[in-house]
Formats: C-alpha cells, sequence, structure tokens
C-alpha cells in the first residue's frame, strides 16, 4: 500500500506534446508509471511514442479511465488546463508547472476544494510510490520501496533524504513533494493524515522550510492526530530575514516564518527534529531499530 | 477561517507590503492606475529637474520624492510650499536627497487639499486566509504595522462582489452615502489589482477632503514578477523599480538567477532551493560561513551554471566554491563542463564539487579530465570547503 498513487494509477499527462511533458513522460513510463493518454488541444489523434493525444481532458478521461493528470504547460496556460481537469473530474491533479502566478492560483485551489479535487502543487516535484508509480519528476532511481512516509516542501532535498535512506537501506512508502509555492494544495496537514490511515507506512518524515506557518500547523495536527512517529527538519535556519530564499514561499519577516519557530513547535509536537539531512536517516535508523 | 492568533499580518503580507525584492511602482505610476479605473487622486504634476516648478500654476503645494523607499517623508523627502520660489527650492533640496539608497529621478508636485479624514486602505494576497484580503484601518497616514486597529474582510474564492466592500465600509463605521462611496473605491482597487497582477494595492491615505469626496492621498503598488510577462506595460521597467537588493543579487535578478548576499567567504552554487537551504545551514553547522545563497533551478544548461558560478566568485571574499547538485532533471554534464569552463579560466580557484544524479558517470569523467576532484557525500563536501576556507 502507499498513499495517493499506486500501480492501479491511471495517469494523463497535460502538456504531452511540450519539451518537459515530452521528457517526463518517456521517464514516467520507463520507470512503470501507467500512463494511458496525453492532452494538447489541437493535437487530438496524434501520439507520443504510442501514448494517444486528445484534445480534451473529458475525451482523455472518457477513452482511458484516468484517474489522474499530471501538467506540465507553461504557467500562463497552466490555470486554464487545471480547471479543466477539475471540470473533467479528475481526482488527483499534480501540477509541476513553476512561476504560476498567485492570483491564478487563488483561482485554482478554489476550483478544486469546490469540488473536492486533491491538487499536488503548484511548483513541485509530484509524487512517488516506489516500484508501483511515479508523477513528476522525481528521479525514481534514487528512492527504494520500503515502509517510510515522505513529505517536503522541496524538490532536490526530497531526493537527497530519498538518497541518504537509500544508501541506508531504508525505504519508502510514498514521497509526496508539496512544492514550495506559498499557497499549494495537498499540504502538510493533509499528507500526514493520509500516512496516519495507510497501514504499510510506519513513521513519517516532514521535511520543511522557512516561510508561512505550515509547520506550525501541521504540529498542532500531529498533537491530536498522528500516533506514529514524526521525523522533522526544517531547511533555511540560517537564512537572513526579508529575503526570498528561492521558494516563492520561502522567506523569514519580522518574526514569522522563522526555523526557531517551526523547530519549537515541532519539538512541542514530539516531533524529533534532525538538525542535517544526513541526521534525518539516523533517526529513522533509531526508531526503527526500537520498533524492532 | 482565521486562527486566533491571525493579526492579518504574515510574513507574505509584510514581504509585499514593504516591496522587498518586488518590482514596486513609484507613486505618481500607482495613480496613474488608480485614475485609469476612476478613482480620484490629487491634480498633480511630474517634475523631472527643479526648473519646471515656474511653470505651475497651483500653489500652495506639496513636493514629494519619487523614491521607493517607505519613510520619504521623515527623511525630508515632503515638502511644503506656499509659491514657486519656496517650491523651487524644495526641489533642488530633494533631487539631491538620497534616500535608503535610491536617488529621485522624479518629484509629484501636488496641490494642497483639505483633509477631514484619514484612511489605510489596501487588497493584497494572504497566505493564511490562501487568497486575497481586504485589508483596512479608520487611522489612515501612518505605518499600518503600528496602528492597532486593522479590519480584515476576506475574498472568497477570489471572487470580488460589491458588498465585500460595503462590508469593510461598515466594519469602519461609515454609514449611509459614505457606505457606497467607500465600498466604490475598493471595487476600483479590486480593478486595479487583477488587471495590473498586482501583489498589492494600497490607497495610504485615503482621505475625505473638504468636499466629502473621496481622494487617493498616496498609492503604492507592486506587481507580482511571475505576471510580469502577460503585463506588456511593465515591460523593461523591473530594473528600475526593484529594491532592497545587493549587487550581485541585482546582476542574479537580471539574468534569472536567485541569488542572496551573506557575509562569509565560502561560495556556494546548488540546485533547488530546500538543498541550497540545506547545504547553506550545513556550512553553518560545520563552523563555515556561507558567503552567498544560489539556487541554480532545475534543469540548468551549461552557460547558465557558468554565469552562475562567475556571479558566486565576483565576491572578492571567496576563498572556496561549494557545489552541490542533485540532479534529478539536471543533466550533470552541463554542471560538468560549466566547473571545467570555470576551472581553466581560473586556475588557482579552490573547487569542492559533490556532483550525483542524472548522467553522474559521464559527469564524472569530465571532471577527472579537467582535474576537478569530487566527493559523493554531502557532509564531507561541505566539511572539505570549511577547511579550506579557514
Amino acid at each position: 500500500m502507499s498513499v495517493l498513487i499506486n500501480k492501479n494509477t491511471k495517469v494523463i499527462v497535460q502538456g504531452i506534446t511540450g519539451g518537459m511533458g515530452k521528457t517526463h513522460t518517456t521517464l514516467m513510463r520507463k520507470y512503470g508509471t501507467n500512463i494511458v493518454g496525453g492532452v494538447t488541444p489541437g493535437k487530438g489523434g496524434t501520439d507520443v511514442d504510442g501514448i494517444p493525444v486528445f484534445d480534451s481532458v473529458s475525451e482523455a478521461v472518457k477513452k482511458t479511465g484516468a484517474n489522474c493528470s499530471v501538467i506540465f504547460v507553461p504557467p500562463y496556460l497552466c490555470l486554464d488546463a487545471a480547471l479543466e481537469a477539475i471540470d473533467a473530474g479528475v481526482p488527483l491533479i499534480s501540477v509541476i508547472t513553476e512561476g504560476l502566478p498567485p492570483q491564478d492560483a487563488v483561482k485554482l485551489h478554489a476550483a478544486a476544494e469546490a469540488k473536492g479535487v486533491l491538487v499536488n502543487g503548484p511548483n513541485c516535484p509530484g509524487i512517488i510510490t516506489p516500484g508501483e508509480c511515479l508523477i513528476g519528476i522525481h528521479p525514481g532511481s534514487i528512492y527504494k520501496a520500503g515502509r517510510v512516509g515522505l513529505i517536503s516542501r522541496s524538490g532536490t532535498l526530497t531526493y537527497e533524504i530519498g538518497l541518504g535512506l537509500k544508501q541506508a537501506d531504508i525505504g519508502i512508502s510514498t514521497a509526496v513533494g508539496i512544492g514550495g509555492d506559498p499557497i499549494i494544495g495537498i499540504d502538510q496537514k493533509i499528507s500526514l493524515k493520509l500516512f496516519e490511515e495507510d497501514k504499510d507506512t510506519d513513521l513519517i518524515i516532514l521535511v520543511g522550510e522557512i516561510g508561512g506557518t505550515a509547520e506550525e500547523e501541521a504540529a498542532e495536527f500531529i498533537k491530536t492526530n498522528i500516533k506514529k512517529p514524526v521525523i522533522g527538519y526544517i531547511a533555511g535556519r540560517t537564512a537572513p530575514p526579508g529575503k526570498r530564499m528561492g521558494h516563492a514561499g520561502a522567506i523569514i519577516s519580522g518574526n514569522k516564518g522563522t526555523a526557531e519557530s517551526k523547530t519549537k513547535a515541532f519539538e512541542e509536537a514530539g516531533v524529533l527534529v534532525a538538525k542535517t539531512p544526513s541526521e534525518i536517516v539516523d533517526l529513522v535508523k533509531q526508531k526503527m531499530s526500537v520498533a524492532a | 477561517m482565521f486562527s486566533e492568533s491571525y493579526t492579518g499580518l504574515n510574513d507574505l503580507d509584510l514581504r509585499v507590503r514593504k516591496g522587498l525584492n518586488l518590482m514596486r511602482l513609484r507613486e505618481y505610476e500607482a495613480k496613474a492606475l488608480f485614475k485609469e479605473e476612476g478613482i480620484t487622486i490629487p491634480n498633480g504634476t511630474v517634475i523631472k529637474c527643479a526648473e519646471e516648478v515656474f511653470s505651475l500654476k497651483t500653489f500652495p503645494c506639496t513636493l514629494k520624492t519619487q523614491v521607493l523607499t517607505g519613510g520619504r517623508g521623515k527623511a525630508g523627502g515632503i515638502k511644503f510650499a506656499d509659491n514657486a520660489e519656496e517650491a523651487y527650492k524644495h526641489a533642488q533640496n530633494i533631487f539631491k536627497l538620497e534616500i535608503k539608497g535610491d536617488m529621485p529621478t522624479a518629484i509629484l508636485v501636488e496641490p494642497k487639499v483639505t483633509i477631514k479624514k484619514e484612511i489605510y486602505t489596501s487588497i493584497l494576497i494572504d497566505r493564511a486566509y490562501r487568497g486575497p484580503i481586504i485589508m483596512a484601518s479608520a487611522e489612515g497616514g501612518v505605518e499600518i504595522e503600528s496602528s492597532g486597529a486593522i479590519e480584515i474582510v476576506p475574498i472568497p474564492g477570489g471572487v470580488y462582489n460589491p458588498y465585500l466592500g460595503r462590508k469593510m465600509a461598515t466594519k469602519l463605521g461609515f454609514k449611509g452615502k459614505d457606505v457606497l462611496k467607500y465600498a466604490d473605491i475598493v471595487q476600483k482597487l479590486w480593478n486595479v489589482y487583477t488587471k495590473n497582477d498586482a501583489d498589492l494595492c494600497e490607497i495610504n491615505p485615503l482621505i475625505i477632503d473638504g468636499d466629502d469626496n473621496f481622494m487617493a492621498l498616496d498609492g503604492k503598488v507592486t506587481i507580482n514578477e511571475d505576471s510580469m510577462d502577460r503585463q506588456p506595460r511593465f515591460n523593461g521597467m523591473l530594473s528600475e523599480h526593484l529594491t532592497d537588493l545587493g549587487e550581485r543579487e541585482f546582476k542574479g535578478k537580471m539574468c534569472g538567477l536567485n541569488i542572496v548576499e551573506l557575509e562569509g567567504n565560502i561560495g556556494i552554487l546548488c540546485n533547488g532551493a530546500g538543498l541550497t537551504m540545506a547545504t547553506m545551514d550545513l556550512v553553518f553547522h560545520h563552523g563555515g560561513k556561507p558567503s552567498n545563497f544560489l539556487d541554480v533551478g532545475g534543469g540548468a544548461n551549461k552557460d547558465h551554471v557558468a554565469r552562475a558560478l562567475d556571479l558566486v566568485a565576483s565576491d572578492e571574499n571567496v576563498k572556496v566554491l561549494l557545489v552541490n547538485i542533485l540532479g534529478g532533471i539536471t543533466d550533470c554534464v552541463e554542471i560538468a563542463n560549466a566547473l571545467k569552463y570555470y576551472k581553466e579560466t581560473r586556475p588557482e580557484a579552490n573547487l569542492v564539487v559533490r556532483l550525483v544524479g542524472n548522467n553522474e558517470e559521464p559527469a564524472q569523467k569530465i571532471m577527472n579530465d579537467a582535474g576537478i576532484p569530487m566527493t559523493n557525500v554531502l557532509d564531507e563536501a561541505v566539511k572539505q570547503a570549511v577547511a579550506c576556507a579557514v
């Protein structure tokens, strides 16, 4: 088992004929993802390496039974693409696109919430359930299948941790890259709840970063809702205030969004906080040996 | 929707409100946008040299420096004049007055107006609410952070309806016709916000003048950077509208590189914001001090990485360059070729490189041929860099 995606997930790619869409469709399929179709308006009836391309999401869903869409379209076309997928009844949408205008992001998430659709991202690496399904841009070979759930706001830092775990022979159930934008869909709380309910996840790693109050809210949520052990990490503890650290959402202003506040919230919720990425792996090993 | 501790001023608000690292319009540019939507503004004139005051007809007047930073009044950038001679003296001084590193290229001259009441009103995206909000205070004209009476009206789902402006009017204590007049201003401010992809539209103060009409006496608008390409009217304006950036930060921004300057001597180049922050933290953890944060982004090619390396090394304090790349969509060969170029142009440079992931093996060969040592383990790489920098 796993969360959000598994071997039964049927994926369509919106923007499949674009450069990034094409590249990652190939990589996802190579990994074993069941890609049943693609959507590029105006290119219906063609194919990409044998994968049928449709003019609309609703047609793609009707013909293929897809239950997940990955979006690779350029930023200004992204809202339209996501609204189309929501309208077509796709229950899970992963928006990889970076640079979605915030006013578009607001509309996207409002529409998704109104219809009960789960949106992963935007500006995220996607989700991977090792050995079963990869949606997005995670390098699949970096992860080993296992029983640790991984939640992260960052892309490459998620890979770093996945790699460290694999080198220590520890596998993950699912890695959810929730994205670095200020407004995202599937957040830390939703991911925590899913991992808590997943009988094949024993332990959860929560990788946060400076900016916003998502980690503080996640810590509150953990106190009452999460019984599985949680290991936390906050990137950016030495970041200067007032500067955007790469991600649109990673910024300390005044005394809000600091690593100290997040670390404190984690510790108060009983989360073990690692100071470095490699310490995360050490803490996981400790926890697992205690459990064994 | 708000938690108990919610103050209406979370981190994103503060960043947006201060216009940090964002494209912030000058007052007269913001007001031009207000006027386009029908918000009344004083009938002012923008002058580019002090002598222009002699063609002005309306006195007494206010002269306001058009710099991008706040606190203009305290710094001496706002003056009143009863006649042209007085205005000339003030204008000469203001044109010479640098405020927080910003020299004015224009002064906005406006006729003095009667103020019956001052209000604060803005529209901005709020992270906690996950959408735009109207933020207002019945006490305008002051720094909003120090005002105790901030009112918030969220705009549900980012869809504006006139009742939201009326709701805020009531919260601010307006009655009867004033409710409609105020709501009309909010509607028009919303139009400015959506039509221009603004992150923030602020009127402070919004005043009620001697004829009981609402007028925007000062305005602040920041345009969302990710939206600039679909707002052609702001084409080419970014470089002249950025504030609070160091030299490397400004150059980086202009060529699409996200760099933050720090005070140490270890140059950092990584891919991905989270990994770059983690690497920076690790440098501190092992007793070193980073000179910068630089996230080269995903899928960077050789030339982009080479520019990034040059930018990092342009700080003369840099003793060693720490490169940490975990290639997902980034091709390690592109990075290796950029490092090879860097080593060729600066044979004496200290490089510590950790390069793993996509296309790792051919990259390793390029590095070996170029004589650049590599390590696979992040902690090791950081320790080596710290040792080099001592």
